[in-house]
This record gives structure tokens, sequence and C-alpha cells, in this order.
């Protein structure tokens, strides 16, 4: 067990500062072959360590199909990520264990809509997830993205949502809670929008959800209230880890492990699990 | 398996005892202010293979260490440098004297969470290197339910050598399992005081009959799964914790709770990432950077101890998370019983 909570080192090579507490970390792994055979799925996780400081668990914000680095983004919360802002610098190094987790069900969303709901610094799995299908996007039909923030300064990935919004293929929506005077989009809560700009297709539709958890809560309500099935509605859970292997006992709900049959989960499964949010 | 019973007696097991310890690297239970805990033995008058189960620790520590170190690391300009720690000093190849049996089924127990999916190598060897030696107790502590579990406490396949002490100072040794019954031929118990005994099979029952019988408590462990399984929302979880201080103890000294945390210690540019034990009984067991807790309060936690050990655990593995040694209730500072918590949350009203 051990050697399996060793991690592997990886350099810096690009840090991107998203919003005041969000910074976007692009990794290369050290050893040389590494990275071309570190293979991982959207919605997967890593275990991300600033040795002396501690672990903790990222979710990888970038797609297998954009080769050559991987990214996680951190938001500034707790005691390890603050060290991780305050000290790490491109050029600098951090251990990585990993890929882990469950992911996107990738095979069943083939030949589906797709309807990304997201909030906060919950857009970094479902970015994972929509650079993966821009790469691969014959294989959805009608892709549409609905991400909202406090404010407009807390809007992650600016550049990447301006991509995607001239992107003809996509149906790009941002909002966010509160008025602006220079914001010309949306205004309002994720769930709100949802329900009353971007009236989703049910038929055929998959949604995938990630954000704050109050805004999945919400966000869940609309769905089903907009006609959703449980089975349809897909998120992913984020839970206090440790050994990402099923074996340290911190991630446990009921007898679920998040990190080995989770971190995503179906409405559906969700309803099964205690009812310790 | 039909296997020999060795007979002898007081003498020819001080004597069966000494020579396993003059040749193997073996480990027993050596007092320290009026407690037993498990430690490497050099001779037979440093430790007491038959100390009594209420005074003796469980032997879970020798296979899965309180505090374990993963790497040590360094950090200059050119880089940080991972190293790998030095060899696992539990890995080689042992003896344990005077196991419990409740330990054994610990093992057993944890055997499923360790060997699914990620296989944890550290574990699995120090298992493998391990032939586990295990007295039968005379009687059942205060605390003890072990024969109220969903296992056969006469037959545990993680005791390799299984020792049971009968009537007219008779002792009784049996091989269990193949490496018990190699380490017999290497090790042979003292021909003169040993002989093979037709009946011996049924004194050895005779003695488990008479400690099954000295039991205090007993648990309907089905019943108590099963209404467990369908409570969650009980306030009497509240009540039955109210008293907990939170000191962990209940899990630190449980031969089956597994869970640990990693923590790093810095010393300027170096440092060591230690695995440690961890309780869910912690208040921050959960706590996510950020504030979020799905356990902030103690009933919460409570709940999820005896429901992984009555329900989760035995969905997953299919066996109980507790092996009734009632360690946690002797050793807890405002006397909480998972033996009465269960029971009484089992019985509660939804």
């Amino acid at each position: 067990m051990e050697q399996l909570l060793v991690p592997m080192m990886c350099k810096i090579d690009k840090v991107i500062q998203e919003t005041p507490d969000i910074r976007t970390y692009r990794l290369k792994f050290k050893e040389e072959g590494l990275m071309e055979k570190f293979d991982y799925k959207p919605g997967q996780f890593v275990e991300l360590s600033l040795l002396g400081a501690g672990e903790c668990t990222f979710c990888i914000s970038s797609s297998v199909t954009r080769k050559g680095y991987f990214d996680c983004s951190i938001k500034r919360a707790g005691n390890v990520t603050s060290d991780i802002h305050n000290s790490l610098e491109e050029g600098d190094e951090v251990g990585i264990r990993g890929p882990f987790g469950n992911w996107f069900p990738l095979e069943e969303l083939k030949g589906k809509n797709l309807l990304i709901v997201g909030g906060g610094i919950g857009l970094a799995p479902l970015r994972s997830l929509i650079q993966y299908c821009i790469d691969n996007r014959n294989d959805y039909k009608d892709f549409t993205i609905l991400y909202g923030s406090r404010t407009s300064a807390d809007l992650c990935y600016k550049e990447e949502t301006k991509e995607w919004q001239d992107n003809k293929s996509l149906n790009v929506i941002l909002t966010i809670d509160k008025a602006e005077e220079t914001w010309t989009s949306n205004v309002g809560v994720v769930p709100k929008i949802l329900e009353e700009v971007v009236k989703p297709v049910i038929e055929n539709t998959k949604v995938i959800t990630c954000g704050p958890p109050i805004m999945i809560k919400y966000t869940i309500q609309s769905l089903k209230k907009l006609g959703f099935a449980d089975k349809d509605i897909i998120t992913t859970l984020e839970m206090k880890m440790q050994c990402g292997l099923g074996k340290c006992g911190r991630c446990n709900i009921g007898s679920t492990y998040v990190c080995k049959d989770g971190p995503v989960f179906t409405n559906e499964q969700l309803k099964n699990l205690p009812d310790e949010f | 398996m039909n296997v020999e019973i060795f007979v002898t007696d007081k003498a020819g097991l001080q004597k069966f005892y000494e020579a396993i310890i003059a040749k193997n690297e073996t480990y027993a239970p050596v007092e320290k202010f009026g407690k037993f805990d498990f430690k490497h033995v050099s001779s037979l008058s440093e430790c007491d293979p038959d100390s009594p189960i209420e005074k003796t620790m469980s032997a879970k520590p020798l296979f899965f260490p309180r505090s374990a170190k993963i790497l040590k690391y360094t950090a200059d300009s050119s880089g940080t440098t991972v190293k790998e720690t030095d060899e696992d000093p539990l890995a080689g190849k042992r003896v344990i004297l005077g196991m419990k049996h409740c330990d054994a089924r610990g093992l057993q127990v944890l055997d499923k969470v360790y060997n699914w999916d990620y296989i944890d190598s550290d574990y699995q060897k120090r298992r493998q290197n391990t032939v586990v030696i295990s007295t039968r107790c005379d009687k059942a502590g205060t605390h003890c339910f072990c024969t109220s579990l969903d296992y056969d406490v006469q037959n545990l396949d993680a005791m390799d050598v299984l020792i049971v002490k009968g009537q007219d100072g008779k002792i009784f040794i049996k091989a269990r399992t193949e490496k018990g019954e190699d380490f017999l031929k290497s090790n042979p118990i003292d021909s003169a005081n040993s002989k093979q005994h037709p009946a011996s099979e049924e004194e050895m029952k005779k003695q488990y009959d008479a400690f099954a019988a000295s039991f205090r408590l007993k648990m309907n462990y089905k019943e108590i799964n099963e209404n467990l399984s369908k409570i969650f929302d009980t306030p009497e979880f509240e009540n039955v914790s109210s008293n907990c201080i939170g000191c962990n103890t209940c899990a630190f000294i449980c031969p089956t709770c597994h869970c640990f945390k990693i923590s790093d210690e810095k010393i300027k540019d170096s440092g060591v990432r230690y695995k440690c034990y961890d309780s869910c009984n912690n208040g921050y067991f959960t706590l996510m950077a950020g504030g979020h807790n799905p356990r902030p309060a103690k009933y919460r936690r409570w709940r999820q101890r005896a429901m992984h050990k009555f329900v989760y655990y035995k969905e997953r593995f299919g066996e109980n998370l507790c092996v009734g040694c009632g360690r946690c209730t002797i050793s807890c500072p405002v006397n909480i019983s998972i033996f009465e918590v269960v029971n009484q949350v089992a019985k509660s009203e939804k």
C-alpha cells in the first residue's frame, strides 16, 4: 500500500489565473515517457501533493485528447490549496497519484443531446468532458453548455468559454447571480436560467451537472420539474478523500466508495445512497 | 483436513513456546503498566501468551501499523527528490504467539478490504509471512460477545496453529492451515509429553462449550443488521452518542477499524509523509476545504461508525466489521458500549 501512496513528480508548465481565487496548473510528468502513458477519462481525479503541505483531491480539468499535458484547476479554499496558491510557480514541482475513480459514461452519451450545467469551480470536471466531446463532436447531437457564477469576475476559463461561444456547433449560455453594469448576458441563478432561458429538450438528452452543493440541489429540482428522468441526470460528487484506492474509509457514503464507485453518479444512484448531505 | 492433534501439558507447552522464540522472529503480548501489547520478544519470561483478553491490545498494528512512512523527500534548486522508505520492518518471516481468536477474525475481515481492487501488497506480505498461533480463551471477558456474531470462533482460517487448554491440565495443539502444519513440522512439540489422542476433538469441543456458556452478552446480529439498515434517520443515534468525547480510542484499539490519514511532516527543505490511524469519530474526518462537512454533528459520526460496522461493510464485503472483542467498551472513558449502542438503536422506532 505504501508504494501505491508514493506520487510521481510533475513540473508546472504554466499557471493560469482564472479568477481571483482559482488558478489552473498545467502539469507535465518529469519522468520521460510517463506523460504519453498517462491515460485518463473525463470525470476522473488525481491526488495532487505539495510535499510538506499535504495531498488533496482534484479532478483533471483537461481532456486526454489534448496531448502533452494535463490541467488541475485549484480554488483557494483550505490549508493545502492556500499553500499551493501562495508558493507554486511555473517550473515548480508537485506530486501526482492517479488517475482514480470512474468517469462520465462516454459510450452512453454517444448519439445523445448533451446539456452541461456548471456553477463556479464546478466547471472544472465538466471542462474535461466538454473538451473531449468537442474533439469527438460528431459522436454527439445538440450540445448546450449553461455556466454560471456569482459575479463575472468569478467565471472560470474566460478565454476558453469565448472560444466555445464562437464555436457554431455549441450553444453556450453564461449567467451571473447579480446584475453588473458591463454585463450584457443573462442574470440569475443557474436553475432559474435553466428553466426560463435554456428550456432544454428532454427527449434523448443527458444532463451533466456540477457545482456547489446548493446549486446541484436546486438544479436537480429544476431538471425534475422540466421532466428529466433520474437516470438521465449525471453529476460528480465532492467528498473528502485521501487514498483514492478504496481503503482509507474517508469517502464512504453508505457502502459506496466515492473514490472507486464514483465520483460520477446518476441521480438514480444518488437517491439510493443514505442521506448524508 | 484430517490433522494430527498433539496433546501436551503445561511444561510441554512452555518448552514449545521457548523453542519457537529461540528459533523464530517472535511477537507476543508484553506487559506494561498492567496492559499487554504485542512486541518483539527474545525469551518467554518477557511475555505472556496467555494474557487475558480484557487487558490485551489487538495484534492489528503488526499488520496495519499505527503509523507507517510512505516516503521521504528532499527539495533543492534542482528539484524535488522522492525516496521510498526503507524496508518494511514487519515484512519478514515471523511468528505471533498468544494472538486472541477475535484478532484472527479481525484479520479475516480486514483481508476483504485490503484485497479488493487495489491490493495492499504490504499488508498481504505481512499476512503471508506470519504464522499466527492463537490460544482459545478460558472464559469470556465482561464485554465479550464473539460467540454471537457472524463467525464460528472454532473455525478461523487466519489461525495457523490453535491451542486449547482442556481439562486435567491437558493442552491440545492443532495446525489449522498448511502454513501451520509446516510450522509444526519444523517446530515440533516435545515428544515426551505429546501423543495423539483419539478423543481430542471432543475434548476441545467441550472446552469450547464451557467457554461459550460463560458469555454475559448475547446478540442477535441478524436482527441488528436488518433493523439498523432501516433506521438511518432515528433520533436514537443522538441519545446513544451524547456522552462521546470524540477521543477515538475505540477506533485505534479496534481489531477491524482501518481508516487512515496521510500527513506530512516538514523540516526545512526535507520531510516525511506518513500513513496514520484515523477515525470516523474525528470531527475533521470529512471536513472539506472551504468548510463543508457532511458529518458535522457527533451523532452523525456515531451513526457512520455503527452503520459501517453492522450494515455498510456487510453490504459491501459480506461481513460484520465487528468481532465482538469488547475492547472499545473497556477502553472508552465514558463507558459507551458498541453492543449497547447497536442494540438500543436497532430497537428504536424510526
